[in-house]
């Protein structure tokens, strides 16, 4: 609020620089889907392409099914999120707000999975969900969301739980609030915006997520964008123009959920403005 | 419910201690909030640990129909130097890992705090930041070989027109691992995003206190926001620290591990040797090499956390 | 091995199906349809194939490979055709995105979910599948078959495990050449390269002309002394690395990855150092070559040609398909001559697994994708080349893949087609065993030559030792 002029000023051309070369990519992805083939490569780049392909989006939506996809991809989106929002809150409020005997061991062992590298349990993992028959199908991509709602998410979720004083719970717990009523009365409201990062991550990690579906689907009936998006390379060459033209439709729905998603961040601060 | 009744159980039997019925009650509403996400850690990760902790006590190929238990050799195959690749990703790992978690960090807290003053369209540029995140690999991939083309690429003509030295950036062997690190940073938007969500925490009146006491913008950073912030340091650098162990697709894509061996990331030698030379077993033994090596870090740092990281929730 | 894999999937079946019966309990139905369901059942009964349909019996093949869309658009249409011309067969093609097959390939084998025709790559896995009998021997049926023989097809498209077997047939051929831009040439008042081979460059004449065409920022060439290697504007020639590409020349030399009778690691020998040597040379004595891109999968050719950076490029036939759409005037040579003419045949390869159920309905959908007919699109744009000999010698068929296409340039009959039916040599990767690995000892010790930072000879030798640990013979004698 006090923030004088000078230093908002410096704050501002520090991030329009940075801005500036963080757009790079995007832009570069940007011009290259409405690009010919010839031209995305040029050196040194043209940013203007000359003259618009817009066609190159009807052509990649016409050579990838993009409305089943679509469809596909969103079913699964919407199955993880809620699976993982749900689940990854209440365990973190396991983990953080209550005091139980083996706690912090027992979260140490949930931490061994992001350390043991995806490449050595692929083909178990695909065995075990193949003799239970589901090949083929989105279980082994939607259903283990509900089970803790992967170890990222809770470790992130307990670093903000730990964070929130104890004396709201304690003056719930002598108003005789359960551990339930705390958690769904004072710890979501108040780690709101931490609840929306994992929300926001997990749409955008599931939306782009390629290794799952590519291992656990066969059927094209079933595929997922971002499988697509890897049929515009070839044996030889890849179809850049189109791939570009398709990644940017990929691309754009996550810019928008960004969007919409990073506007409550400024809520959150209000929030716990006000309470603090 | 079975777990339920279980941990009933498991806490009658030991009663040598007066657990009190605060912890006994805290105990079983403990595990019933996090008895999904273990009962998932079960299901859906210890079974393929088990699984490819016992493969690497194998001589397991994918397409062999014969697999034999060989007990410790392949272990003892990485530590006796008969494979010079071990040493050699693993060393290229660790240099990568310590060039790149402290600049993630510190860069990614820096543009956090940019990002959360008051500014003019502030909304479009935390946007900005975070769009590499999402930009496809196979879209990113070519923008970096393209601007660190030795002759052509744009970086190098841009040093040259400042009379810079240029450099053979992702072509060179001293150059790959920054360029690398480089590359990566422009992938530092999440944690960016976990810095903010950690600042939105932080109440205002905190840094009005410092205010009133005439502290300015060093104070305020020295005395509220780094310790406040310190929960977030803590997951960021323990999660850039897994997630840098772990490095592999910018070998992959960028670089296939060239040149002269330079950027051969140990997953990513880990995945050619499952992948490529189909040596399951062996690859097996590596990735459990790993997840020690990432494990020893993580406990050494939660251990430290105790020190430096500071729990509102937590006061005693 | 099924004994180790039953046990860890039944203990982790035992965890799942705890979790699914609790998941149904509080049924949520995130999955989209019944249908999935049900077409579950229909792949567990895949497996056992089925019998069920009385009389005229069905059969199911499944395929797997990988492709642009129009490449697997070829695939699809000639798998309609297939199916139309066996109305009881149908066939579930699977199109895998061509980076990661391997490791889609790898996990269905280890699932026992192999399919009965594979796209395999030289390269990779086909050979470690081959070693350990997966793969049927496709000579038993070229023996037999009326249409399709091993002299029906051009040469060095076979794979083969030990001398007589065949493992694998590519769907068609893609060779080597010498492309550049017209104009540059034209411009600079010199002789393009020779489509025909009689005529082709030797090595110093090539360098020379890459001198020629080789300039700075001030319009000096290569040649002038006052040159400024700091500042080229246009490079002679842009040289890819990988082997696919020396391997032309080293040939060409006389030179080999392993001597004759497979024993020894010949990288180091005389002629193929000297390859080597020359190429580096390029780079870093004459400055007429940029410095080289790791990987082969950047698209450099045509926009390379069009945009002038560079005035010639060794690439492979298949960048025709780019230099077609780039619409600038650019031709096709035969590669210079060390001293004789070679270029090398790289190409995929269908593959049957010997657990399919129906080796006999397999062979014939191998057969019909390797019909050129339905790969005509893919043909004249310039991506692929046709598999069967009388596609090159019929002029009526000829005609139909090459005639007055912007991907078949006038150099092309001489250049590359000429060249594959009388110049060709095998893959490295069809004869080399562990050929990777031998290449991963290789390949750093190359780099160091591109880069300048050690002769061919001191690279190689230094390597020799350790590269001959993982020779373990050749593929093509006894």
């Amino acid at each position: 609020m006090r923030e004088s002029r000078l230093k908002l000023t410096a704050g501002f051309t520090a991030l329009l620089i940075v801005s500036a070369m963080f757009i790079v990519p995007f832009l570069w992805l940007l011009r290259s889907s409405v690009m010919d083939l010839s031209q995305i490569f040029i050196m040194p780049p043209q940013w203007i392409p000359k003259p618009f392909h817009f066609e190159n989006f009807k052509d990649a939506m016409t050579v990838v099914p993009f409305g089943t996809f679509f469809k596909n991809t969103l079913i699964i989106v919407v199955g993880v999120l809620i699976g993982t929002v749900v689940s990854s809150t209440i365990a973190a409020f396991g983990f953080s707000r209550i005091k139980w005997k083996g706690r912090d061991t027992i979260f140490a062992i949930l931490m061994s999975a992001m350390m043991l590298p995806a490449a050595v349990t692929l083909i178990p993992s695909f065995i075990g969900w193949k003799e239970l028959g589901f090949y083929d199908t989105f279980y082994p991509l939607i259903l283990p969301s509900y089970f803790g709602g992967g170890i990222f998410n809770i470790f992130l979720l307990r670093q903000f739980y730990m964070s929130i004083p104890q004396d709201f719970d304690e003056a719930a717990v002598v108003d005789g609030a359960t551990y339930f009523q705390i958690y769904w009365r004072i710890l979501l409201p108040l780690s709101r915006s931490a609840v929306i990062v994992v929300a926001l991550f997990t749409f955008l990690a599931s939306w782009n997520d390629f290794m799952g579906p590519l291992i656990y689907l066969k059927s094209d009936s079933r595929f997922t964008l971002a499988l697509g998006l890897q049929m515009f390379q070839g044996s030889y060459n890849a179809q850049w123009d189109l791939l570009m033209a398709a990644s940017t439709a990929v691309v754009l729905p996550c810019v928008i959920v960004f969007l919409i998603g990073q506007r409550f961040f400024l809520e959150g601060i209000t929030l716990t403005g006000l309470k603090g | 419910m079975e777990i339920s009744a279980k941990t009933g159980q498991s806490a009658k039997t030991a009663p040598q201690k007066k657990s009190s019925i605060r912890e006994r009650r805290a105990l079983f509403y403990g595990l019933l909030f996090t008895s999904p996400a273990i009962l998932g850690f079960i299901i859906y990760t210890l079974g393929p640990m088990i699984a490819s902790f016992y493969l690497s006590l194998t001589d397991y190929n994918v397409f062999k129909d014969k697999t034999s238990f060989i007990g410790l050799d392949n272990y003892i195959k990485l530590f006796s130097g008969e494979d010079e690749l071990f040493y050699k990703s693993l060393g290229t790992t660790f240099y990568f890992v310590v060039l790149r978690v402290p600049a993630v960090i510190i860069i990614s807290f820096f543009l956090a705090i940019l990002l959360n003053m008051n500014l003019k369209g502030r909304s479009l540029f935390r946007t900005i930041i975070y769009l590499p995140s999402i930009v496809p690999a196979v879209a990113s991939s070519m923008i970096w070989m393209w601007l660190m083309n030795p002759d052509l690429g744009l970086l190098n003509t841009a040093l040259n027109w400042l009379h810079l030295p240029t450099s053979n950036w992702l072509f060179g062997e001293g150059s790959v691992i920054p360029s690398i690190v480089l590359t990566t940073l422009w992938g530092i938007g999440g944690t960016v995003i976990i810095f903010l969500a950690g600042l939105s925490g932080v109440p205002k009146s905190y840094y009005e206190a410092i205010d009133v006491d005439g502290g300015g913008w060093y104070s305020k950073l020295r005395h509220i926001t780094v310790p406040m912030l310190t929960p977030t340091i803590f997951f960021n650098t323990i999660m850039t620290i897994i997630g840098s162990f772990q490095v592999f697709s910018e070998a992959y894509i960028l670089t296939q591990g060239g040149p002269n061996d330079r950027s051969l990331f140990f997953v990513f030698y880990l995945w050619r040797t499952a992948f490529r030379d189909t040596e399951m077993g062996y690859a097996s033994a590596l990735a459990w090499v790993l997840f020690i090596i990432i494990m020893i870090f993580t406990v050494f740092i939660f251990k430290t956390s105790k020190s430096w990281v500071h729990y509102e929730g937590e006061r005693q | 091995m099924i004994m180790n894999r039953k046990k860890y999937a039944s203990a982790f079946m035992v965890t799942i199906l705890s979790a699914v019966l609790v998941m149904s309990g509080c049924s949520k139905s995130d999955v989209s349809n019944g249908n999935s369901s049900s077409n579950n059942k229909n792949t567990a009964a895949e497996g056992t194939t089925g019998k069920d349909s009385g009389s005229g019996e069905k059969i199911k093949l499944k395929l797997t490979g990988w492709g642009s869309p129009e490449e697997v658009a070829a695939y699809k249409f000639a798998i309609q055709k297939f199916e139309d011309a066996h109305p009881n067969v149908t066939v579930d093609f699977q199109a895998i995105s061509a980076g990661d097959y391997d490791t889609k390939l790898t996990t269905m084998v280890a699932g026992n979910d192999a399919p009965d025709v594979a796209m395999m790559e030289s390269a990779t896995i086909a050979f470690p599948l081959a070693e350990e009998g997966k793969f049927l021997n496709l000579q038993d049926f070229l023996a037999k078959d009326q249409e399709l023989t091993l002299e029906s097809i051009v040469p060095n498209i076979t794979y083969s495990l030990t001398p007589g077997t065949v493992i694998g047939i590519g769907p068609g051929p893609e060779t080597f050449g010498l492309f550049y831009n017209e104009d540059v040439f034209k411009e600079a008042g010199i002789e393009p390269p020779p489509s025909d081979v009689s005529k082709a460059w030797t090595w110093d004449q090539f360098v020379e002309v890459a001198k020629k065409l080789t300039i700075d920022n001030k319009g000096r060439n290569a040649e002038d002394p006052s040159f400024d290697p700091k500042n080229i504007k246009q490079f002679g020639i842009n040289l890819p690395t990988w082997w696919g590409a020396y391997s032309n020349f080293i040939y060409s030399n006389g030179g080999d990855f392993l001597s004759p009778d497979g024993k020894t690691f010949a990288l180091n020998q005389p002629e193929a150092v000297e390859v080597i040597q020359k190429m580096a040379d390029l780079i870093n004595v004459h400055h007429v070559a940029p410095s080289p891109l790791q990987s082969k999968n950047i698209p450099g050719t045509n926009v390379a040609l069009q945009t002038k950076k560079v005035a010639m490029a060794i690439d492979g036939q298949w960048a025709t398909a780019g230099l077609a759409q780039s619409k600038f005037n650019y031709n096709v040579g035969v590669l210079p001559i060390m001293k004789q003419p070679v270029t090398t045949v790289v190409a995929g390869m269908f593959s049957i697994f010997k657990s399919s159920k129906h080796p006999q309905e397999s062979w014939e959908l191998l057969k019909a994708l390797l019909n050129p007919d339905a790969a005509i699109d893919v043909l004249k744009a310039g991506t692929w080349m046709p598999a069967p000999k009388d596609w090159y010698t019929d002029s009526e068929k000829l005609a139909k893949w090459t005639a007055d296409l912007p991907s078949r340039p006038s150099g092309y009959q001489g250049a590359i087609i000429d060249m594959l039916l009388n110049h060709s040599h095998p893959t490295p990767t069809a004869y080399v065993k562990n050929f990777n690995k031998i290449m991963d000892v290789v390949n750093p010790a190359l780099d160091k030559v591109w880069l300048g930072k050690q002769t061919a000879q001191e690279a190689l030798d230094a390597v020799a030792a350790k590269a001959q640990q993982q020779v373990q013979g050749r593929r093509d004698v006894k």
